[in-house]
């Protein structure tokens, strides 16, 4: 797992900066917006849908991160697992605060679809490898419910609803896509 | 134990991995992953497919961010007037403790009060001098950390510089070793005997078509290797048939790459094969051929 270059932070270098970030250590934010950054903005983006927004929702991210450190317990997990989590639960929430949620929910579904076609990179960056090929690992029916779980934001059963599928499928399709990443990372 | 495994089946850790559940539910997953193994190195793995589709959809922030971001993040969570203000009350202590000698130590308050009234007046001098010699002492020791803190800051900087290069580096050998390994396939399938060569001549409609196409009858692998193809219009893509017993079977879609002659590409598998053609499809290819055939070669017994 720590030789894949996907993975950034080797395990060492994660408890070197836990122990800083421990220690109320203010240049490790520094370290950690090197290494967090442009994973923890693709999330974030990826939800949010707006530069600036996404913006907004890293800086707050950081800023919780640091004064909520305390409750991060290694023990539970690793430290992106954590970060990670803070930054998919803060921008969930932004979109879910916005007003016309309900309203948009359908059409939100295209977007995402659409956007996500366009996100596809246009010049070759050796870093997006890994994506290309989750892309052709994960059938287009896991990924459209690993996406809609995890860059949406939706529950189980609201995908069963927005899919119109039985929320069993919607269970087993999850659980084989985590299988396969999984996979691939071993 | 098939308690466990049901518990694990039962969608629940997927759940928590995605933050789906309560915060009692949480502690209760929680809970049953610290006193079971088999369910912590489970939503370890989970974790750890999420964390890596994370990453593998990261973007790297557009110019000028980090500076905005850092810079609001360090401003909201820096606490420099505390750490002044500790250090002003060290200087305080230092000056209590050095002037107290100085006192008749005595319980009664009556004994505090005297020394005050008919102290001699040395004694404000001393405290004085202590103070600024306190003083001087802590601008000399803020300089010191400024200038340590500067160095440090910069170390730990050039060290993410290098970080970031070498995770640079491992990713871009990830991809030279794939494109070699892509290469090594080609030359051996270039080499082999059993591959037989089938070279594609262009049509009247695309007279200056060229290619050639590798068949391995015993494999039924296929190879296009293309010389020259007329650029297509947009949303346009060449397709390439097998023609067995007359009828075209769909070989695969020609990539941009392929049809440019940059690198020879491995074609859907084709059991047999008397001919080979390829014709200009809408992008993503047709069930059947459209007409004209643009190059066509058979393969020679």
């Amino acid at each position: 797992m720590s030789d894949n270059p996907l993975i950034s932070l080797p395990p060492a270098a994660e408890a070197e900066l836990v122990r800083r970030l421990q220690a109320r250590d203010e240049s490790a934010m520094t370290l950690f917006y090197e290494r967090y950054s442009a994973a923890l903005y693709g999330v974030i983006f990826r939800i949010v849908k707006a530069e600036d927004e996404a913006e907004d929702v890293l800086q707050e991210a950081l800023v919780k991160i640091w004064h909520a450190f305390a409750s991060y317990d290694p023990a539970k997990g690793r430290l992106f697992t954590w970060v990670l989590n803070i930054c998919r639960n803060l921008s969930i929430d932004k979109i879910r605060s916005r007003q016309h949620r309900v309203g948009s929910r359908t059409q939100g579904l295209d977007d995402s679809l659409t956007a996500q076609r366009q996100a596809a990179p246009a010049t070759f960056r050796p870093e997006h490898i890994g994506l290309q090929e989750i892309t052709q690992k994960l059938i287009p029916e896991q990924r459209q419910i690993i996406d809609l779980l995890y860059f949406e934001g939706f529950t189980q059963s609201e995908v069963a609803e927005e899919l119109n599928i039985p929320l069993g499928t919607v269970k087993t399709r999850a659980r084989t896509a985590i299988k396969v990443l999984s996979k691939l990372i071993r | 134990m098939e308690n466990i495994q049901q518990f694990i089946e039962s969608g629940i850790l997927e759940q928590y991995v995605l933050g789906e559940l309560t915060p009692a539910e949480q502690a209760d997953v929680e809970a049953k992953a610290a006193s079971h193994p088999e369910i912590r190195e489970e939503l370890q793995q989970m974790q750890a497919a999420l964390g890596f589709y994370a990453e593998a959809h990261a973007i790297t922030p557009p110019a000028g961010m980090r500076e905005r971001v850092l810079g609001n993040v360090m401003a909201q969570i820096a606490a420099p007037t505390s750490a002044l203000r500790a250090d002003v009350d060290a200087v305080a202590q230092v000056n209590t403790y050095s002037t107290s000698p100085a006192q008749p130590t005595s319980a009664t308050p009556e004994a505090v009060v005297r020394p005050l009234s008919s102290a001699p007046v040395a004694e404000p001098a001393t405290r004085s001098i202590w103070a600024m010699a306190a003083s001087v002492a802590l601008i000399l020791s803020l300089g010191a950390n400024g200038l340590l803190y500067s160095r440090w800051k910069e170390a730990s900087s050039d060290l993410v510089a290098l970080q970031n290069e070498q995770s640079r580096f491992a990713a871009t050998t990830q991809v030279v070793e794939k494109k070699l390994g892509e290469l090594r396939e080609e030359n051996q399938v270039l080499r082999s005997d059993e591959f037989r060569a089938v070279a594609l001549a262009g049509t009247k409609d695309a007279p200056t078509a060229r290619a050639r196409v590798l068949f391995n009858a015993a494999t039924h692998k296929v190879y296009v290797d293309v010389k020259s193809l007329p650029a297509l219009p947009a949303g346009k893509q060449y397709q390439l048939w097998a023609l067995d017993n007359g009828k075209p079977v769909d070989a695969g879609m020609l990539a941009a790459t392929t049809a440019a002659g940059e690198d020879i590409q491995l074609m859907k598998d084709i059991a047999s094969a008397q001919a080979f053609a390829v014709t200009v499809e809408p992008t993503g290819g047709s069930a059947s051929p459209t007409m004209p055939i643009q190059a066509m070669g058979a393969v020679s017994i």
